[in-house]
């Protein structure tokens, strides 16, 4: 018989190596993509200091060092989250925290500029401190998740924890005014901390699914039970997954997100056919969806408001229809390359730093700029998939997928939102909208991501 | 304002310029990692080390095609469900019907107690009997041929 060599546990490391700064493993790549985000700041703070002022720009008329303050520190949050990245996870995905640091240069340039405008001075520092925090989140998640069994095998912990905050936001939730931003805010303490719980129930219903598809997922991919032509997998591996699922939407739909219940159900759809390769379910479950939809569509008057601007928002254009057609003009104000950062109106649009950032951004940044945007969220997606395709195991590939398909939900449904292509939900665009819960989250997603992306523990 | 247009200009150009730089940079990384990726064997060769093949030489009643190949892991397990390395789909066969298992430098067939039993070169199995390449396993009214790793694709 052949007689190939079985590999053998390589000797274990001490603590202290792990701890150490490996310069043949040094992260040079990132290094070197981050001086971009790095640039981008200081350019683009450069040129709003100067885009209003009167004076011409000579080596004696520069801007005071001090008014560079917000640019130097989130270069210098990016610098020490690559450092730290060099000591928790040396080898993992390069490319994730440039394109993540890319997006929030983006988003703090865009708080920054809107703040002012919008009569709220600090809106720049705040979406500054968030990112910052989130920085930290993110090493620490990439730290607190070396091991991945712990995920796994709480998962029914996990996600109840994340349905329990949110069910308790939904309890105490006091303003049920049909169009407030968002109804599911938890404030802790009076007024000092502020936190949207439905962001992190996402990441909560992406380990669920993946721990629990990833074992059942045999169960899932043969066939049972046959029905005249139809092949139905085993009900009872189903069931808790679609309780646990129905749950969730149960809620969301309580608080009124229907963004978030479009972003869970997607979820649910691209892991069980990634788990299963069956397109089965997927069409089964999107014909299910139909009917849910049309449901919701029927009983919240708003859902049918929203659904109904996608073909009519101009024969409304100062009523309900306003938000959206002035965010058109934006864009539209845009052209090719914009009417250049600190040039355009963009906080005529309601909403101009949240949900309607693309269109802030677009109107500065113009065509050229949009598709900058969004080749950056195709990259970071792409390299998402690049990490569930080379991930250890099937539990790690599923929540790879799971993440990344967060990401591409979230990006999606607000871009299509904005352009009038879906009816408008409140999903913020990740990194780049103004908001804190959801920076937190994505960068704990990112930290989640690295982390998986690192093969040596 | 108006004397600083071409500053303003200038850094309108940059900031555009920077958003496509880091994208041209990262696609570049993306295909330095694809070609490394194309270099190195797929990772799964050392999680789960194949040390040989069976080959389909008789399908029986079964949907498994003449000729195709399984991997031997250290250990295999051949049956009905859908949880063995290699699932054989016919009613002749014992849910888990035979464990391959690879043991001082030799693979050994062992019977699960299945119902209708297994055959090594036509000789049911009683007790683990030592295999070498070559050798017909029968499992069901499926027959399988043991080949050796060497010179087969993946192996190392």
């Amino acid at each position: 018989m052949s007689t190939a060599p079985v590999p053998t546990a390589s000797a274990r490391p001490s603590i202290w190596s792990n701890l150490r700064i490996d310069r043949r493993h040094y992260r040079w790549t990132e290094l070197w993509l981050l001086l971009l985000p790095a640039a981008f700041m200081l350019l683009g703070l450069f040129e709003l200091l100067i885009v209003h002022s009167n004076t011409t720009v000579t080596s004696t008329t520069l801007p005071p060092l001090d008014a560079f303050g917000p640019a130097i520190g989130l270069i210098a949050a990016l610098g020490i989250a690559h450092i730290l990245l060099n000591i928790v996870a040396p080898d993992s995905d390069q490319t994730l925290l440039p394109i993540a640091g890319m997006l929030s240069s983006i988003g703090v340039i865009m708080a920054l500029r809107l703040g002012p405008d919008l009569g709220v001075d600090s809106l720049g520092a705040k979406q500054l401190l968030f990112v910052i925090l989130g920085l930290g989140v993110c090493i620490v998640t990439v730290r607190a998740t070396r091991n991945l069994s712990r995920l796994r095998d709480f998962k029914y912990t996990w996600l109840i924890a994340g349905i329990v905050l949110v069910g308790i936001t939904l309890v105490r939730a006091h303003s049920f005014s049909t169009n407030a931003p968002s109804r599911d805010v938890l404030t802790i303490g009076p007024g000092l901390l502020a936190f949207q719980p439905s962001e992190l129930l996402k990441i909560c219903l992406v380990i669920f699914f993946a721990g629990y598809l990833d074992e059942n997922r045999e169960m899932l991919a043969s066939s049972h039970y046959k029905v005249g032509p139809f092949t139905l997998p085993p009900l009872k591996h189903l069931g808790p997954m679609v309780a646990m699922l129905g749950i969730a939407l149960v809620i969301v739909v309580g608080v009124r997100e229907l963004g978030l219940a479009l972003l869970i159900f997607g979820l649910f759809l691209s892991l069980l056919y990634v788990a299963s390769g069956r397109p089965a379910y997927v069409v089964v479950s999107l014909l299910i969806f139909a009917v849910g939809a049309y449901a919701a569509f029927s009983i919240f008057p708003y859902a049918n408001t929203r659904l109904q601007l996608v073909t009519n928002a101009f024969s409304v254009p100062n009523d309900a229809g306003y938000q959206i057609v002035q965010g058109l003009i934006s864009f539209a104000h845009g052209g090719i390359f914009g009417s250049g950062l600190g040039l355009g109106k963009p906080w005529i649009v309601p909403e101009s730093n949240t949900d309607f950032i693309a269109s802030s951004f677009g109107e500065e940044f113009g065509f050229a700029g949009i598709l900058a945007l969004i080749g950056l969220f195709m990259l970071l997606v792409y390299r998402g998939l690049h990490v569930a395709v080379r991930a250890r195991d099937t539990f790690s590939q599923l929540m790879a997928v799971g993440l990344t398909a967060v990401f591409a939900l979230q990006t999606v449904v607000i871009l299509a939102g904005n352009l009038k292509l879906l009816p408008l939900t409140g999903v913020p665009l990740p990194f780049v909208a103004y908001g804190g819960s959801s920076l937190i989250a994505n960068f704990i997603i990112i930290g989640i991501l690295l982390r998986l992306s690192q093969h040596k523990v | 304002m108006e004397s600083n247009a071409i500053v303003v200009l200038a850094l309108r150009v940059g900031l555009v310029a920077i958003l496509y730089l880091v994208i041209l940079q990262i696609v570049a990384v993306s295909r330095r990692d694809m070609r490394l990726a194309n270099a190195a064997p797929p990772a799964t060769t050392a999680a789960r080390p194949v040390v040989g093949y069976l080959v389909v030489v008789d399908s029986g009643s079964t949907h498994l095609v003449p000729g195709s190949r399984f991997p031997i892991e250290p250990i295999t397990t051949i049956g009905r469900g859908p949880t063995n390395s290699i699932v054989v789909d016919t009613t002749f066969a014992s849910t888990e019907h035979t464990r391959i298992l690879f043991r001082d430098q030799s693979l050994w067939v062992e019977d699960m107690d299945s119902r209708n039993g297994t055959f090594v070169d036509q000789r049911q199995v009683t007790t683990r009997v030592a295999v070498t390449p070559g050798s017909i396993l029968q499992v069901g009214d499926v027959r399988f041929k043991f080949a050796p790793l060497d010179g087969q694709k993946g192996g190392r």
